[in-house]
């Protein structure tokens, strides 16, 4: 670890906000997370990018969540 | 590195070569002495146990150490319960892999007459939690213990060996160090721990990369277990499996705990790097394939409890042959039999 940890603190800090991020997304991640579990069924296999377009749906998501996320904490006037 | 006289005492630590970037997977362990000229690989080393040390300081200077003790507080009391079921006191003592000291604090000064505890990480053994009984903490390396044989009557041990690399050896010296008719207690992780979070991670990065690498560490199979103490010299062995289900929030809160519990992965092998992609796509798997009813998601610890005893001529042992003096087929007449003071084959 660095001598002050700055770099180490911010990427936890972003990490720490992943599963409020997660929780606004609920049905994307639902979406995704059958899809993968329909390939461990017997006859499926699982392949690279095989779920892909529910993963961007995912992906963005998350990335608009967290331009919300961004805007409580500015509102709420803390660091998170 | 030598510490001040006082309480510490370092061990003497295996020489070993520096690791080189192309191939860190394989790395031949030299160390100093070994007690008796044992069998086991000397190649074999999964683990690196530099980093599990940092690791294990770090988590233990943590601001609020207790926040993740709930696992090990838990199975070091199932331990302490295993050592108050054998009506004898013991007089000498040792805590391998301690931690802060979690099965000391359910133990009395009746039953134990002084502690010997041990592990690699120096913060864990200043932050100790309080006991009773009078103990000297020692900071040496499960696989390298410092001690002469036939010292101990009882060596526990809870949730440490899973990070050793040559557990058959780390056995054979616990074996050593015990007094004839000492007993060891240990409690270790088995093959179904994590396998919700193993699973996840493996499809999720399956699906994302092309590929996977192990994240969760390799457990021992009981079957395994059983052989290993039977090699390494014990009598009497019981081996029996428990399992404690936790609800977390998440996956990341799991992981974040697993970290808080100095239960990061250290193996040579593991990948530097989890993607973000990776993670957010595993925890999304892990919420689908395992929920429960109220949204919170269970991850599984698997725990094996083994006791073993080293030989002595009072311990019971299979009778002769031959030398049966009722037959199994007056069973049924077991009850006119038994006040007699007879025993049954």
């Amino acid at each position: 670890m660095s001598v002050n940890g700055a770099v180490w603190g911010r990427v936890r800090s972003r990490l720490r906000a992943f599963p409020e991020r997660l929780a606004a997304c609920g049905a994307e991640a639902a979406a995704y997370g059958r899809c993968v579990q329909a390939s461990t069924a017997p006859g499926g296999s699982l392949s690279k990018d095989l779920c892909a377009r529910e993963f961007e749906a995912l992906r963005s998501c998350f990335a608009a969540a967290r331009r919300l996320h961004l805007k409580k904490k500015k509102n709420l006037g803390g660091s998170c | 590195m030598l510490r001040p006289a006082g309480l510490w005492r370092l061990c003497r630590r295996p020489w070993a070569a520096r690791v080189s970037a192309e191939n860190p997977g394989r790395r031949e362990i030299t160390s100093g002495v070994s007690p008796r000229g044992s069998t086991s690989l000397r190649a074999l080393n999964i683990f690196d146990r530099d980093l599990k040390r940092k690791q294990k300081n770090w988590a233990a200077r943590q601001p609020e150490p207790t926040k993740f003790d709930y696992l090990k507080e838990e199975v070091g009391s199932r331990i302490a319960d295993r050592v108050y079921d054998i009506p004898r006191a013991f007089p000498l003592a040792l805590d391998l892999g301690c931690g802060r000291g979690y099965i000391a604090q359910y133990l009395n000064k009746e039953t134990i007459g002084k502690l010997f505890q041990v592990d690699i990480a120096e913060n864990a053994l200043k932050n100790s939690l309080e006991t009773e009984i009078p103990t000297v903490s020692i900071l040496a390396d499960e696989e390298f213990l410092p001690f002469r044989e036939n010292t101990f009557d009882l060596v526990v041990s809870s949730l440490s060996l899973h990070w050793v690399n040559d557990l058959p050896r780390a056995l054979e010296q616990i074996h050593y160090i015990l007094k004839p008719d000492g007993v060891f207690i240990g409690a270790m992780f088995g093959g179904d721990t994590l396998y919700e979070l193993r699973c996840s991670l493996q499809l999720a990065e399956t699906e994302r990369e092309g590929g996977f690498s192990p994240h969760i560490s390799p457990f021992t199979a009981v079957n395994d277990l059983g052989h290993l103490l039977g090699r390494a010299g014990f009598n009497t062995l019981t081996v029996d499996t428990d399992e404690i289900q936790v609800n977390y929030p998440g996956m990341f809160e799991l992981m974040e705990d697993l970290q808080g519990m100095g239960e990061s992965n250290c193996s040579w092998n593991r990948k530097a790097l989890l993607h973000r992609d990776t993670m957010l796509a595993a925890a999304a798997v892990y919420r689908e394939m395992y929920r429960n009813e109220d949204g919170s998601v269970p991850a599984t610890y698997q725990i094996y409890y083994m006791i073993g005893w080293k030989y002595h001529e009072s311990q019971a042992r299979p009778a002769e042959r031959g030398s049966a003096t009722v037959s199994f087929g007056e069973l049924g007449k077991i009850n006119n039999l038994m006040p007699q003071g007879k025993k049954s084959q």
